[in-house]
């Protein structure tokens, strides 16, 4: 059966989402030996660095959305399903940093679709709890894992259909954000497909590190940050960077 | 008494606070273990409670991570991946708490 990591990269005029999947494919590579598949543009994949043997679908990202003001092109995910070549496969952000082979072992279970309902803040500030305001159980669409069937079809036809009809569904489920985010898009379609009832999740939260830590140091076993005076580190734990200035370090 | 000092010390303490928990984080994630297809966590609960069925029963259920209900059928088998993960996950939590325990 086929495994496979997905891929999302799509550079903006302020941000190289391309550095960050350069550092992101190659612990890829180090730690979860997964084949890969990068769904980008032309104008991005120009200017990546060969990256070794991996695979390339090229789409036209749709536009439009935003993040604090800048472009954000994060609205294709709900293609994942028929974009994967593989049986099995993880999708990942790319500032998703896999620093264990810990996911990796989802292809050996049998779940249909699993995706993360917590995010543990690095930081110390449990600052991820201001997302219960919403009237809907949160995910983290941050890393999903699915396999190819009828029923996870439709989850992802759920998806696109939450996505083409998002503004109604923000004012449904009270939700603040009027961007596009892909962890409320994956949160309502899932209450909708599986009839407002529980679904599987991954048993471990993400631990992220907050758009205020500034990362210092990067390394192959870890990273380091800066958050107002203080320094801290992590090592050998996956993590979830959400400062993208990480494409400068 | 120099307020400096006692702000460093403080500063100090947080530091060293934030790291045992993230450690403690590290620990929990990697005691996640697949095994006959489901997940399961490798803790003192789910340990105790396969070493006490197998007491008694050569096969037997339990729950997953998701409270689906999965037959172990080599009971010996089970545990003995569950306390090597358990293990090696406090193993690693241990020499990060001696750090710790230097600075502090």
């Amino acid at each position: 059966m086929s495994q496979g990591v997905l891929l999302f990269c799509f550079d903006t005029e302020h941000t190289k989402y391309h550095k960050i999947l350069e550092r992101c494919v190659a612990l890829i590579k180090k730690n979860l030996k997964l084949q890969i598949t990068v769904v980008t543009n032309f104008e991005t994949y120009k200017k990546l660095k060969p990256l070794g043997f991996i695979n390339y679908k090229f789409i036209e990202p749709e536009t439009g959305n935003t993040k604090q003001g800048k472009p954000w092109k994060n609205v294709d995910r709900h293609l994942a399903y028929e974009l994967s070549p593989y049986e099995q496969t993880v999708v990942m952000d790319i500032d998703y940093f896999c620093y264990t082979d810990n996911i990796k072992q989802v292809f050996d279970t049998k779940y249909d679709f699993l995706v993360p309902d917590q995010a543990y803040d690095l930081s110390g500030r449990n600052s991820f709890d201001h997302r219960r305001f919403s009237l809907i159980p949160m995910v983290w669409a941050t890393v999903l894992y699915f396999r190819k069937n009828a029923k996870v079809e439709k989850i992802f036809k759920m998806v696109k259909y939450v996505k083409d009809w998002y503004p109604y569904f923000t004012e449904l489920y009270r939700i603040q954000a009027k961007n596009l985010r892909n962890d409320y898009v994956f949160a309502i379609a899932l209450q909708q497909i599986n009839g407002f009832t529980d679904y599987e999740k991954f048993p471990f939260a993400l631990s992220t590190l907050p758009p205020d830590c500034e990362i210092v140091k990067f390394t192959d076993n870890g990273l380091a940050w800066k958050y107002q005076d203080q320094i801290n580190y992590v090592e050998d734990q996956d993590v979830h960077v959400l400062n993208k200035e990480i494409a400068d370090v | 008494m120099d307020i400096r000092d006692l702000k460093k010390q403080s500063d100090l303490s947080y530091d060293i606070a934030v790291a045992k928990r993230n450690a403690l984080e590290k620990a929990h994630s990697r005691q996640v273990l697949a095994y006959e297809g489901h997940l399961f966590r490798a803790d003192p609960q789910t340990i105790s409670l396969v070493r006490t069925l197998k007491e008694t029963n050569d096969k037997f259920f339990v729950l997953d991570t998701n409270s689906n209900p999965v037959e172990i059928t080599s009971p010996d088998n089970f545990l003995a991946k569950l306390i090597e993960r358990n293990q090696e996950t406090l193993n690693a939590y241990h020499q990060m708490y001696k750090t710790f325990s230097k600075k502090g």
